[in-house]
């Protein structure tokens, strides 16, 4: 190796190395914020789950091992088996619900003659605009009350029996399911909309030229154009919709307004199991077990994304 | 090129020290501890914090005193715990959160500011509610219960059921087509632990050991259930609370929260005794709640001379006077009974009537999960139809796993 | 021939306007519903008889609401809370996006597939740390500390989501650009920013929703209804059930969304991507 070439190479790996400092300066405020407000408090429920911190050693808590794991373990029972199997068919239904009626209205929404479009995006996004939990109560109260629901006075008027709809398992579900569908598309329609938007229009053309019909071009170009521009907000859905609490919550479990629905997501099922007690160590030992159990789905469905 | 880059990075650490700035602020925005100022916090109706404030202003004019209204008060309480620079100096709550607390270590005792002369002209119910493992922990300042009211446009007075049997016969007689013979929230553990007490049981020992699969507890929900059924399907607050303001239900079991409403909505109404249970000859025996300040440790021990003036202030009878007039509280306080606007009170003295049959909420930490648990057994049995025994069986040993949970 | 073409055409595209006139229509019923109850005079959510147009039309709900509650206090502290956080989340997010996305650096691939998984833990969980972080820098009470929380919890998305846009900006135009001798700042500014600029807007639209929605970090780490954020002061409407009175409560949900759909409305002009109007090719 001559002398030039090792000076040459040593200029680049210094550039590498300076690209790398930069790159790290550039992202440190978002990567420290990052560290604060999201690994900090995973860090510390672990620090947590493996003490005996609970109602009656506040101040005077003290590491304890792996005890609560051992009790939170316990809790592995059919309950929990039968909440993290509903949290996955919920997740699943949710999701591929929200792509497909998503892709479809946002490409509708497209359609260059709709000269509506924006009055029609704007109404649709109403949903969003409303607090979550404010939506929830209006759904509750409002359309799925047994008495005075609006579907009951409706249901009533078709000459049909008032249907208590929040009341059995399966019913359940599916109010859930539409309630949290109904908060859940405006952002699925808004991305999936701006990332039709950004698709060259020429691709189309040559593709018409060729004779590729609708189907052909979603297939080959609107879908691959389109996946790495989604993919971050869907995979963020994606965990949202699994961590779910509130909608189910809200709806179903509520203290005081229990519906006699056992539908539970795992977040709801572990609030009534284990939060409710008080008991931090214990608490946190559940959350860490729930959190691996993401990760251990996760890994298993490889969350692939262009390098 | 080079200077341009100096200038981004420039940028870049401006953007860092923005969080560092607000930091900073944050501190300097911070009140010193001073210790002619109290803050107290409360999740009460305005009129209550409005009531309060102007007696406190009255009688102790020269401490601060600052009334802030927390929604989540005692998830917050769990938080900040004793911290000075978080947590309030006192603060208003129901009485059944003493045990978490005391267990906690955060609360001091009322009886190193209040001397037990005062305590005695309180009302016994009140005090026993707020003793702990022999500590008193809250000075009580009103209580609640819940009360049997009925609208006398559709029940008449001597129509008023005196057995559970005549309300049940009632009941037949007046619920269908959308009207209802009587309604409250049956699913709910706060509700239905009157059904519990009248059949001589309870959800819970005194000794932290939950009793749902007790006799009276299964005889108490399996002779519940038919007045159930002539209820509607819904166990929350607003569905009941419309139906009788709306004039659909004629009666109900239901907190004194709900009477301004119901006379804002132009109901006559009726408060009567609570009916008694044919089989046992125990009224029906509703929870009661005793609403008072408890005094946080560091409190305590650094502004020890104006938590007892406040407290002194908060014992002094007018303040019941007050709140009773300002929201119908019934006071803790016998003193304030003296009073001739209290003694005229039809709500007040109903409520005073029925403390002497109310149980006070256990105030132990197990109680904590217990709403759930109950919350549970009752939407199986009332709403999803489950066999009361094996429903019974399965929430007492729910309890007892999360009871053990909380060690 | 093409008449009939056109005719089809025409027809088709009345069907669709149909479409979504039905769609928002049951989108909308909830929030119609809501509405119709807030201009309703008699004092119930829960009518038994309901219409979409109410009886009595009544503009007192609305006054009580913005007269009667601190709600314009809460709409302040809001928008303080809102702006500064999304400028942060942008300020900070941008830079960040842009290097993942251009960058080729060690660690780079191994922290985005690390930031995604982290930010599955569900924030309901992380309260309690997140107290315990906020005690030692005095932030509980203050605005400052929620913006702290804010910013923090949506970075994973911006971050994310900016990145992901990024990476379909073809990296010719910036070459092409450097060659001219334009610093990495200009690039960014003059190039990358205008055509990232839907992807820009989404996420400070989500930023700024989270914000506004937001109700359980507002409620724990603030005291006194002064400090209180909208979603904050309208839950505790709500939690007070004694007093609570459900025309007032619609109204203010009804008042509450009005400022972020006016501002999504705003934003729809600029949510196109420069990219349909230039003539680039990827």
């Amino acid at each position: 190796m001559g002398l030039k070439r090792q000076k040459k190479w040593k200029q680049k790996k210094k550039g590498k190395g300076k690209t790398t400092f930069y790159a790290y300066l550039y992202s440190a405020p978002s990567l420290i914020l990052i560290g604060l407000v999201v690994v900090f408090p995973i860090l510390y429920t672990g620090y947590i789950s493996l003490t005996n911190m609970n109602v009656y050693h506040w101040f005077d808590f003290e590491i304890i091992g792996l005890g609560n794991y051992e009790r939170a373990l316990l809790l592995v029972d059919s309950g929990f088996l039968s909440a993290l199997l509903a949290t996955i068919l919920w997740t699943v239904v949710n999701m591929v619900i929200q792509l497909v009626v998503a892709f479809v209205l946002a490409s509708l929404l497209n359609i260059q003659s709709l000269k509506l479009r924006k009055f029609y995006k704007t109404l649709l996004m109403f949903p969003w605009a409303m607090p979550g939990y404010v939506s929830i109560l209006l759904w509750k109260t409002g359309m799925f009350n047994s008495q005075f629901g609006l579907l009951n006075q409706w249901m009533e008027k078709l000459g049909l029996q008032a249907v208590r709809w929040l009341s059995s398992d399966v019913s359940a579900f599916i109010c859930c399911t539409v309630v949290n569908l109904w908060l859940a598309l405006p952002f699925m329609i808004m991305i999936m909309d701006g990332a039709l938007q950004s698709i060259d229009k020429s691709y189309y053309e040559s593709a018409i030229l060729d004779g590729a019909g609708w189907f052909k071009r979603t297939i080959y170009i609107t879908l691959p154009t389109i996946r790495p521009i989604i993919a971050p907000a869907v995979i963020i859905t994606v965990f949202t919709t699994f961590k779910q609490f509130d909608v189910v919550y809200l709806l179903t479990q509520q203290a005081g307004a229990k519906t006699g629905s056992h539908f539970h997501t795992l977040l709801t099922y572990a609030y009534e199991n284990a939060f409710i007690t008080n008991n931090y160590g214990y608490s946190s030992a559940i959350s860490i077990i729930i959190f691996a159990l993401l990760l251990l789905f996760s890994w298993k469905f490889r969350l692939k994304e262009e390098p | 090129m080079k200077r341009l880059r100096k200038w981004t990075a420039w940028i870049l650490v401006l953007a860092m020290l923005v969080p560092l700035v607000l930091t900073t602020a944050g501190c300097s925005g911070e009140t010193q501890a001073d210790d002619n100022r109290i803050v107290i916090w409360h999740d009460k109706e305005d009129a209550v914090a409005e009531a309060l404030e102007a007696e406190l202003a009255r009688l102790v004019p020269d401490v601060e005193i600052v009334l802030e209204k927390k929604t989540s008060l005692t998830d917050s309480l769990k938080l900040s715990g004793n911290d000075p620079s978080a947590a309030p100096d006192l603060f208003i709550f129901a009485h059944d959160k003493i045990g978490v607390f005391a267990e906690m270590g955060i609360l001091a005792p009322v009886t190193d500011f209040v001397s037990e002369e005062t305590l005695s002209s309180y009302l016994d119910m009140t005090i026993d509610a707020v003793t702990y493992k022999d500590t008193i922990y809250q000075l009580p300042i009103y209580f609640e219960t819940l009360l049997f009211m009925y609208n006398r446009r559709y029940m008449q007075d001597d129509e008023v059921p005196a057995t559970t049997e005549e309300l049940y016969a009632y009941m037949q007689e007046n619920t269908g087509r959308g009207r209802y013979g009587f309604v409250e929230q049956h699913s709910t553990a706060y509700y239905s632990a009157a059904w519990i007490h009248g059949f001589g049981g309870s959800l819970i020992s005194a000794d932290g050991q939950p009793l749902l699969d007790s006799e009276e507890v299964r005889r108490a929900l399996q002779y519940h259930l038919k007045f159930v059924e002539l209820m509607p399907g819904e166990t929350e607050y607003s569905t009941v609370n419309t139906l009788f303001i709306e004039g659909q239900a004629d009666a109900t079991i239901g907190g004194p929260w709900m009477v301004p409403s119901a006379r804002e909505a132009g109901i006559d109404l009726g408060i009567a005794p609570m009916p008694t249970v044919d089989e046992t000859g125990l009224k029906l025996s509703p929870y009661s709640g005793v609403q008072g300040v408890y005094v946080l440790n560091h409190a305590a021990q650094s502004k020890d001379e104006t938590v007892r003036q406040v407290l002194e202030a908060l014992s002094n009878p007018s303040v019941g006077v007050a709140l009773a007039q300002a929201s119908g509280c019934a006071p803790a306080n016998t003193a304030c009974y003296d009073d001739p606007a209290i003694a005229e009170d039809e709500m007040v003295q109903a409520m005073r009537e029925t403390a002497e049959i109310a149980t006070p909420m256990p105030n132990i930490p197990e109680m904590d999960v217990m709403w759930t648990v109950t919350g549970n057994l009752l939407s199986d049995v009332n709403l999803s139809g489950e066999d009361v025994d094996t429903a019974a069986a399965q929430a007492q040993e729910e309890a007892l796993d999360l009871i053990a949970a909380m060690q | 021939m093409r008449n009939r073409k056109k005719m089809r055409k025409r027809i088709g595209l009345v069907f669709l306007n149909l479409f979504f006139i039905a769609l928002c229509f049951v989108t909308l019923i909830p929030i119609l519903y809501a509405l119709s109850v807030s201009f309703n005079a008699q004092n119930s959510l829960l009518s038994s008889d309901f219409s979409f147009l109410p009886e009595q039309f009544t503009l007192d709900n609305y006054r009580e609401v913005l007269f009667g509650e601190d709600i314009l206090v809460w709409f302040g502290n809001t928008a303080i809370l809102a702006v500064s956080t999304v400028a942060i989340s942008l300020a900070v997010a941008i830079p960040a996006a842009y290097c993942f996305s251009r960058r080729r650096f060690p660690g780079r691939m191994a922290v985005i597939r690390a930031l995604v998984l982290l930010n599955s833990f569900p924030a309901v969980l992380s309260m309690f740390a997140v107290y315990r972080l906020l005690r030692p820098l005095g932030l509980i009470n203050s605005r400052a500390g929620l913006i702290l929380v804010y910013t923090g919890t949506m970075a994973v998305f911006s971050l994310w989501n900016m990145k992901g846009y990024f990476d379909t900006i073809p990296v010719e135009l910036e070459e092409a650009a450097r060659i001219d001798g334009a610093s990495t700042f200009r690039l960014v500014r003059l190039i990358v920013l205008p055509l990232a600029k839907p992807s820009i807007i989404v996420t400070a639209l989500m930023v700024l929703i989270y914000v506004w929605n937001e109700y359980i970090y507002a409620t724990t780490f603030m005291t006194g209804e002064d400090k209180y954020t909208l979603a904050a002061g309208l839950y505790s409407l709500q939690a007070t059930e004694m007093s609570g009175s459900w025309p007032v409560f619609a109204a203010a949900s009804i008042t509450v969304s009005l400022p972020v759909l006016s501002i999504f409305f705003l934003c729809q002009r600029h949510m196109v991507s420069g990219l349909t109007a230039g003539g680039v090719k990827g």
